[in-house]
């Protein structure tokens, strides 16, 4: 491993061509990350094209590095304005913007740069270590059932969170779901809910629906409290947070990671679902779980960690098996095939060094964070100097822009504009948003796994059970819902 | 006591006419999979059934509750802050705040990027409250030409033109200029 590692670091570096790529890969995607509007998934689509003509390794490796910065870069909005970059760093605004609305910006942007980097180098040194036997692990026991499993622990752990009550968590993740639906089918692809529109058979697409639900309704919040003159700036702040402090979270990282990299690992699954298990599980085993989502810490800690040591994780289905693990993944499958390559176990074997290229990027990428991101984030932080009604148009526009540009439709510019103003309504109710958005990334996925899993036991639902990791997962998860349901129900009924 | 509201009954009514219309819906594609016994209708269908009994959880919890957040919820990023409108006015803002960004969107096929976008952005600083004609122009040509390096000039994206004259004759000067920008600098 040293070896290949010494290689590929080598090759990345020998080249000024490559070091210029990677560069680009890692500024650019803590910019797009980091502004608020647009995303990594931007960036990599107008880039896409460019990228046909280099070489393999200089073509795949920016998107393995914008995978990685984007990550943490989208950390930022979500602090600083409530938006995160991401779904993935949507749990990190639950903790973050209180802690910005406290004044205590720095502190939450530090913890960020810093677990990040964290989660993400060691989920890096686990993926050049272990991606041969983790991906043989995964290929004997982990199916579609176990798939499904997760996907329905993942969504009964994301209405646990967010929503003003349990039934407001449940509602908002099945909307998600619903939405999901529009489109083709996934097993016999039957057009569904397309209404008459016909661009609408592709389905509803991630970035739009994300950009809407998250940026475009914060804003229309925002607006709104302009327009009632309720609207106090957000406080800047630059006091970052001492060692010790970051040190007594030191069981929430740990925790954290493993939850990452274990959701990482799950074809499908990707860096969302860690993020959102990641808060879960910080608040599960938290002695003080009512200082949660009001500006704790912890909360920014295990968001952050969880969803960068994903990264690294999600590389191990994309190249051992060919299965992505989210849209970013799902875009270097497309790239991969753009330079006639297909990711699986042969490309280990057919282009060794374009895959340690690939990983020793990842490596450095990750370590720049917690350099590049420091300086980067004390530029950052003063956005919030920046007026918010001069703000707010450029963050609708960049919106619109990375809308448009994935799928050059303008209806998606208009799906996302509707998004926000849904999201907008459906806050001012208490409804949760990265929950809606949790459904729509999870309900495709979901519904494909649960299809081929019971066609794998013929509808045998204690042949599904029998499945070790597939009988955990569903009980953790019906344990959850019925905690739920039986809390909210003692609740409502108490007088 | 119930302490149902009137914004509580028109919410429920809202989720179960969404239930309805994609339950009748659903007839349009209820035809076999040979493959899959629950067909394409299935997944929809049990997610209409879960919702169905959540809504009626909901309105169980807003007859008991009201508005009132269920105790020890977290991760709530909307605080309660009840939204006061003093006016009328502040109520046309709002919707007009709404409304701009769906025109925006809705005008960028006709229009095009290039020519909706200098009045959507100095439309919607005014409606934000900048009444400093000056900056607002300012900023207006500020962010423009901040897009226009950016997605036009450095990252080639395309962007839509319109198909109205003279809106796509200005996105076509546009991209002239841009081509001739690239050439002259060898990009």
């Amino acid at each position: 491993m040293i070896d290949n590692f010494i290689a590929g670091s080598i090759a990345l570096f020998g080249d000024p061509f490559s070091i210029g790529i990677f560069i680009f890969g890692v500024i650019g995607g803590m910019l797009f990350g980091a502004i608020p509007g647009v995303s990594m998934l931007t960036l990599a689509a107008i880039l896409l094209p460019f990228t046909a003509n280099l070489e393999p390794a200089q073509g795949v490796m920016p998107f393995a590095v914008i995978y990685c910065t984007g990550t943490y870069g989208g950390a930022i909005t979500a602090i600083l304005f409530n938006i995160p970059g991401a779904p993935e760093n949507a749990p990190t605004a639950f903790d973050g913007y209180p802690m910005t609305c406290k004044g205590q910006s720095g502190k939450a942007v530090g913890a960020a740069v810093l677990c990040s980097a964290i989660g993400g180098v060691s989920s890096a040194i686990i993926m050049m270590a272990a991606t041969e036997p983790l991906a043989n692990w995964a290929i004997s026991n982990i199916g579609p059932p176990e798939i499904f499993a997760l996907v329905f622990f993942g969504l009964a752990v994301a209405s646990s969170v967010g929503g003003r009550t349990m039934w407001k968590g449940w509602m908002s993740v099945l909307l998600g779901l619903l939405i999901a639906t529009i489109g083709q089918d996934p097993v016999g692809g039957i057009n569904r809910y397309n209404f008459g529109f016909s661009d609408l058979a592709a389905g509803i697409a991630f970035v739009p629906a994300i950009m809407g639900f998250f940026a475009v309704s914060e804003i229309f919040v925002q607006a709104e409290k302009k327009a009632t003159g309720m609207y106090k700036a957000p406080k800047l702040s630059l006091d970052f947070p001492t060692f010790l402090e970051l040190w007594s979270y030191k069981i929430a990282v740990l925790r954290s990671m493993l939850v990452g990299f274990f959701c990482g690992i799950l074809p499908g699954i990707g860096a969302t679902l860690a993020a959102f298990m990641g808060y879960g599980e910080a608040v599960r085993w938290s002695k003080n779980k009512e200082s949660f989502g009001k500006g704790n810490l912890e909360g920014v800690i295990s968001s952050e960690t969880a969803n960068n040591a994903a990264t690294g994780a999600a590389m191990i289905p994309l190249l051992a098996l060919g299965l992505p693990g989210g849209a970013m993944t799902a875009l270097m499958v497309g790239v991969f095939q753009m330079h006639d390559l297909e990711p699986g176990p042969m490309v280990f074997y057919n282009s060794p060094e374009l895959i340690w290229i690939v990983f020793a990027a990842m490596f450095y990428a990750n370590l720049s964070i917690l350099f590049i991101g420091l300086i980067e984030t004390k530029t950052i932080l003063y956005l919030l100097k920046i007026p918010f009604q001069f703000l707010a148009p450029m963050i609708l526009l960049l919106a619109s822009i990375g809308s448009y540009i994935g799928r050059g439709l303008v209806l998606d510019v208009i799906i996302m504009f509707g998004a926000g103003i849904m999201g907008f309504l459906l806050r001012r109710s208490g409804y949760s948003i990265p929950g809606i958005v949790l459904g729509i990334i999870l309900g495709k996925i979901g519904e494909q796994n649960f299809a081929q899993g019971m066609q794998m036991v013929h509808y045998d639902v204690l042949e599904y059970l029998s499945r070790p990791i597939c009988l955990i997962l569903i009980i953790a998860g019906t344990l959850t819902i019925l905690t739920g349901v039986y809390k909210a129900l003692s609740y409502s009924l108490k007088s | 006591m119930s302490k149902l509201k009137t914004s509580h009954i028109v919410e429920t009514l809202v989720w179960l006419t969404i239930v309805a219309v994609f339950y009748v819906y659903s007839f349009e594609f209820g035809q076999e999979i040979e493959i899959y016994k629950f067909g394409a209708t299935g997944w929809p269908r049990f997610i209409l059934g879960f919702l169905l009994l959540v809504t009626l959880g909901n309105l169980l919890h807003l007859y008991k509750k009201g508005s009132e957040a269920q105790h020890g919820r977290v991760g709530i990023t909307d605080q309660d802050e009840e939204i006061s409108y003093d006016g009328i006015g502040s109520i046309q803002k709002i919707l007009a705040i709404l409304a701009l960004p769906l025109i925006f969107a809705w005008s960028l096929k006709p229009v095009g990027f290039y020519s909706a976008t200098p009045v959507f952005i100095a439309l919607t600083i005014l409606l934000l409250g900048e009444k400093r004609i000056k900056w607002v122009l300012g900023i207006t040509l500020f962010i423009y030409f901040l897009l226009i390096l950016l997605f036009m000039v450095i990252l080639n994206a395309p962007l839509p033109q319109g198909n109205i004259s003279p809106f796509y004759d200005f996105s076509a000067f546009m991209l002239t200029l841009n081509t001739k920008l690239h050439q002259s600098l060898n990009f």
